[in-house]
């Protein structure tokens, strides 16, 4: 009995100190993910202000027209015409008819 | 006996004892309660160094979420100068990697102070370098600086933020209580020799960043603003240039340019005349685009209708013994063609018609003379001056644009008043407050401000704007396939030497609205002192109205809503 007492007193203290040192141990782990964490947030912080900067319109249109060769269209090159589906719904061919609201006479020809 | 003295003994070693413990009892509560706080002040003083840093700021976004300005935390390094051994051996290992002379490092570590900083916001690399370094009683902390990563885009809107990152002009510094970050505090402990010992967690992100904000700005259509404007300037040899894009049913600023540009990612060597957002802050007399509001305030008081026919006077006309001309000799021609040929006299006796009550009554309700309120710091109120301190020939002045000052802002908010209706929107460039988890805090609704005149009248006003275009002096302002409402004008300014009209130095503008049946942009465009003796706004500033309007009504996908004929097609 009174062994069993001592061995059972023993596995407390030894289950007390193993939490003990487990709780340290993680604790050591959460400042190490908090520091990962900040640092990786930096990080994505500088890659978005360099994907901004990268993305800006006038690099865009600087490297289009400079390196690709492109060039922006002249006045009257771009006509926005409206969608609008009779009421039937979509053409058989799947293609949305639309409703051209440019005299067609007008438009160049061999251009459109 | 003995037992009696012995007695006595006791109680005067009990009372010295008493005493004695009185004594500590006594210093004991003086130390500890009564000047406890400042005691302990004391200590803090004497082994605590106290730093302040600032949170990291908010973000600003344009309508689509494109970052415009944000915060990026970068090293920034300070040393404590009685933990460093060698000042000289140190500066030079620092020297390289801050780029700062090796001589200015040493005498800053020289200093009899407890703290100094060293170089301030640095790139990410350099602190890389410098950790690897590990030198003693040098130390890194993070710090946020501010980034535009479209560099010079719309900066005159953004503005700056200074070195401890409060803002100082533009969006940044009227909406720095929002965008600011929680202040912190880093305490460095110093032990009994006064050495710093350096906290844990010193590279900590800085706590609670400010709010984001959202603008009503396109970064697209504001780049093709800046583009066709910073051209236009340039090709005019002007000495600057101003656009402002509405969205007339809303009031919401999508696009607000100056030329030249700034950078606001280096501001500092710049005079503060670069970075005036000169769209709010700058009057101008506006000349002849005043006769849209005048006509508009005729025809709601009746009295004209466009096709009311109004003498001319064959180009010349005597008032208060000022002789007042037109560029083109008329005869008699209907109202609707005093606006498109810009003919001073029918405006200026459509003014006399008006009367000085009725015509100040509009121009009020139009909002000039009056800040319009804008979220932007610096705006100007203009120039309006009472009827009862108008001179005799104040009334026809002011109905051709003379005589009264106008900024860019109020000028295109009158006219997307007219595009509106006849209702007069609050302009505003910030839609959304966001906290630092993306929750939205605040939305700014679109503001009414007042009806000004009748949907009828303002039809009536852009059906003769329209004619501006398709037949009068804005034909350069037509965009293929859209019908275009807008006015023209060309002002002279004052002389400063002679106090009179300059015949060499003008304001060039186009304002108007397109599709003018459904108004999706109401714009302005200015440009001030070209060079060209024979430029004027029809020729210098409507190109620029049709080259922005096409590619940004493009770009949004508005349908056309007239015939493209060739002769328009093929205009340039």
């Amino acid at each position: 009995m009174k062994t069993l007492t001592v061995f059972l007193g023993l596995c407390l203290v030894f289950v007390f100190v193993w939490e003990r040192v487990d709780v340290v141990r993680i604790g050591y782990q959460i400042e190490r993910l908090k520091r990962d964490k900040t640092v990786l947030e930096r990080q994505r912080d500088e890659l978005r202000v360099k994907f901004s900067t990268l993305s800006a319109s006038d690099r865009i249109a600087k490297l289009a027209t400079e390196k690709l060769g492109m060039s922006l269209p002249q006045q009257g090159q771009i006509i926005v015409v409206q969608s609008r589906p009779r009421p039937s719904g979509v053409h058989p061919s799947g293609i949305a008819l639309v409703e051209l609201k440019v005299a067609r006479n007008d438009l160049p020809s061999g251009r459109f | 006996m003995a037992g009696s003295l012995s007695r006595g003994r006791r109680y005067v070693l009990l009372l010295l004892l008493l005493c004695g413990f009185g004594v500590v009892l006594f210093r004991l509560v003086t130390l500890q309660v009564l000047q406890a706080a400042v005691l302990s002040a004391q200590a803090d003083r004497q082994h605590q160094k106290t730093v302040s840093l600032e949170g990291a700021r908010g973000t600003i976004v344009d309508r689509h979420g494109k970052i415009l300005a944000m915060n990026v935390e970068v090293p920034s390094v300070f040393g404590v100068p009685n933990t460093v051994d060698s000042p000289l051996k140190t500066a030079r290992q620092l020297s390289p990697i801050l780029h700062v002379r090796t001589d200015e490092l040493e005498r800053k570590l020289r200093q009899d102070r407890r703290f100094v900083w060293l170089a301030r916001k640095l790139d990410p690399e350099q602190g890389r370098r410098l950790d690897r370094l590990s030198l003693d009683g040098i130390g890194v902390v993070m710090e946020g600086r501010r980034f535009y990563p479209k560099g010079p885009l719309l900066a005159h809107v953004l503005g700056f933020s200074g070195m401890d990152g409060e803002g100082l002009e533009g969006v940044e510094h009227r909406y720095e209580p929002y965008l600011h970050g929680e202040k912190r505090m880093m305490v460095l402990q110093r032990d009994a020799l006064g050495h710093t010992v350096f906290p844990k967690g010193m590279m900590e992100r800085s706590p609670t960043p400010g709010h984001s904000l959202t603008l009503t700005i396109d970064e697209v259509i504001q780049y093709i603003v800046e583009r066709e404007l910073e051209d236009a300037v340039g090709r005019a040899r002007a000495k600057s240039g101003t656009m402002i894009v509405l969205d007339p049913k809303t009031g919401a600023v999508l696009a607000m340019a100056v030329s030249p540009r700034f950078d606001p990612n280096a501001v500092s060597a710049l005079s503060r005349d670069r970075w005036r957002n000169r769209a709010l802050t700058d009057t101008y007399e506006p000349g002849s685009t005043m006769k849209a509001m005048m006509a508009a305030a005729a025809i709601e008081e009746r009295v004209v209708r466009p096709n009311t026919m109004v003498f001319g006077e064959n180009g010349h006309m005597m008032v208060a013994n000022t002789v007042i001309h037109d560029h083109e000799r008329l005869g008699w021609v209907s109202f609707a063609q005093v606006i498109q040929k810009s003919s001073n006299i029918g405006a200026v006796k459509t003014g006399m018609a008006l009367g000085e009550q009725r015509l100040y009554r509009y121009l009020q309700a139009f909002g000039f003379g009056q800040r319009t309120e804008i979220d932007l710091p610096g705006e100007g109120a203009g120039l309006v001056s009472n009827p009862r301190d108008w001179g005799r020939r104040s009334i026809a002045s002011i109905s051709i644009g003379q005589e009264i000052g106008v900024t860019p802002l109020q000028m295109v908010s009158a006219v997307a008043a007219l595009a509106n209706g006849g209702v007069l929107m609050k302009p505003y460039v910030v839609s959304e407050i966001r906290d630092a988890e993306g929750q939205i805090l605040k939305q700014i609704p679109p503001q009414t401000r007042r009806r000004i005149v009748s949907p009828e009248t303002a039809r009536s006003v852009t059906k003769i704007l329209e004619g501006v275009v398709t037949d009068g002096t804005g034909g350069k302002a037509a965009i293929p396939g859209f019908r275009v409402a807008g006015k023209t004008g060309t002002a002279q300014q004052i002389d400063g030497d002679t106090k009179t009209y300059s015949t060499s130095r003008f304001v060039a503008s186009f304002a108007g609205y397109v599709p003018s049946d459904i108004p999706r942009l109401a714009m302005i465009v200015i440009i001030d002192e070209p060079q060209d003796k024979k430029a004027s706004g029809g020729s210098v500033a409507a190109p620029v109205f049709s080259r922005v309007g096409e590619q940004v009504l493009s770009y949004l996908g508005v349908p056309s809503d007239a015939p493209i004929t060739l002769a328009m097609a093929s205009r340039r």
